[in-house]
């Protein structure tokens, strides 16, 4: 406890650049989440509405596939593809990668990280949309047909609308577990906030301060939990203001990390 | 094809071992998780508001904190302040203390399952707030809640992954295929490989978790 507090063991926060060097490592890592998030939820609905349609082959393919890429660990997938994604491929990603993109996240090896991210983490948001639209009762599909509105059009604006609202907090908490996940990406060298960590206390002596691995990765944990306890305090805002707005309470499709409640569906 | 199955027969000897080190890496930190889990439980509903806030602070900290963070700060971290920690120590113990913080809110939410009445008749009969959570409330919760406590397991499966490519050097299934794929540059045969052993234990847990409902979960 002496050595965890001794505020000798500290100075390297406040010396030098060490500080922010580290939180501009967490914004890499940010930036990383987020992109990663939105391809996710983009691929996710697709996969979602392809395991509910009517063809059967299509189901069953889909299937396949969330499952497989669900039930792999996810550094296992990040690792796979840093050696085996064809150099052409990387190529073609640092030549699409646009600009106003920082420059650790122009590199080849990124595309690496955000598809596996993104393969990983639609799978798991496919599953959680699906129990949100399954969760609705049948009748509404039914109503819409009977208005005589298309299939795109239910979706659009009836089943969806609703059924995403219920997904909110299982959605958070899976933003919140890609954060996390975004640090396994320093694996396959990306400059985050681990590799970042790891340079503060290797050799960084500035003034002849040394950074102690203990504190240095206490500090970057610290980071993780005030930025993730900040998201899940987001969605509860998120939650109430909906239901302040809409006069119902939203029954919820509960997901703790990456499991999802389908269990209260099937 | 040919090439898929020399890998295998070629390497066994490497990636079997590596499949039974996630295997015990697995067994041992599930119990870990599910002691201090808990605990962890217990406190969160304990008749005290600071014990109540002392589970809520531990399963907010091991929930948003990365795997990855807390074994650099249980292994490299502690054994550059002197505590001499060994690898399967901090990996066990991480991987464990992580998923602790997952069961206790499952948990938690089992016992909120069991009525109110049945706490009350327990005590009134004379039982003591810790017996009444042993002998009647925590069994039924257990009971609640085994479809989630089994995708915790498949995600600590898959979180065992990190323990190995992470500083520890723990030889697990997925460092062994590393050290292959390394030495021999077959990349997509030798995780192949790894994928395989990988499902089989997910797949292997889906189905005792479904089991074990089938056999002892109550419905509410």
């Amino acid at each position: 406890m002496g050595y965890l507090f001794d505020p000798a063991n500290w100075e390297w926060l406040f010396t030098g650049n060490n500080a922010r060097f580290i939180l501009e490592g967490l914004l890499v890592n940010i930036q990383i989440a987020l992109i990663a998030m939105a391809f996710s939820l983009a691929a996710g609905l697709g996969l979602a509405l392809a395991r509910l349609s009517r063809m059967r082959w299509l189901v069953f393919v889909t299937g396949l596939w969330i499952d497989l890429w669900r039930n792999l660990p996810l550094i296992f997938v990040i690792l796979y593809l840093a050696l085996a994604l064809p150099e052409p491929w990387r190529d073609a990603y640092e030549d699409a990668a646009p600009d106003l993109l920082p420059d650790v996240l122009q590199t080849g090896r990124v595309f690496a990280a955000l598809l596996a991210l993104t393969l990983y983490n639609s799978a798991v948001l496919a599953e959680i949309m699906r129990a949100g639209i399954q969760s609705l009762d049948r009748g509404q599909h039914d109503a819409a047909a009977a208005l005589g509105l298309s299939y795109w059009q239910r979706m659009r604006l009836v089943i969806l609308p609703q059924g995403l609202r219920r997904m909110v907090p299982a959605t958070v908490s899976q933003l919140i577990t890609l954060h996390k996940d975004t640090t396994l990406v320093s694996i396959i060298a990306i400059q985050e906030v681990m590799r970042h960590g790891r340079i503060v206390t290797g050799f960084n002596f500035f003034g002849g301060v040394q950074a102690p691995v203990l504190q240095v990765f206490i500090f970057i944990g610290l980071l993780f939990i005030i930025t993730n306890l900040g998201l899940s305090r987001l969605s509860r805002r998120l939650e109430i203001r909906e239901q302040q707005r809409s006069g119902t309470t939203v029954k919820p499709i509960s997901g703790l990390e990456d499991q999802v409640a389908t269990a209260q569906t099937r | 094809m040919g090439t898929l199955f020399e890998v295998l027969t070629e390497h066994f000897d490497e990636l079997g071992p590596g499949f039974w080190v996630t295997v015990r890496l697995v067994g041992a930190s599930f119990a870990i998780a599910l002691v201090v889990g808990t605990l962890v439980a217990a406190l969160r509903i304990a008749p005290s508001k600071w014990l109540q806030r002392l589970g809520g602070m531990y399963v907010e900290t091991f929930r948003n904190i990365p795997l990855l963070v807390l074994l650099f700060i249980s292994y490299a971290g502690l054994r550059r302040a002197g505590v001499p920690i060994n690898n399967w120590v901090a990996g066990i113990g991480s991987l464990g203390l992580y998923t602790a913080a997952y069961v206790a809110e499952v948990l938690r939410s089992g016992v909120f399952a069991v009525s109110k009445g049945q706490v009350e008749a327990g005590l009134s009969l004379g039982f003591s707030h810790p017996d009444v959570l042993r002998r009647i409330v925590l069994p039924q919760a257990f009971r609640t809640v085994i479809a989630p406590l089994g995708s915790i397991t498949i995600a600590m499966i898959k979180n065992s992954a990190i323990v190995g490519v992470s500083l520890l050097t723990l030889p697990d299934l997925l460092k062994e295929a590393r050290i292959v794929q390394a030495r021999t540059f077959q990349t997509t045969e030798t995780f192949f490989w790894a994928a395989v052993g990988y499902l089989l234990l997910t797949a292997g847990a889906t189905i005792a978790f479904r089991l074990l409902e089938r056999r002892f979960a109550i419905r509410r």
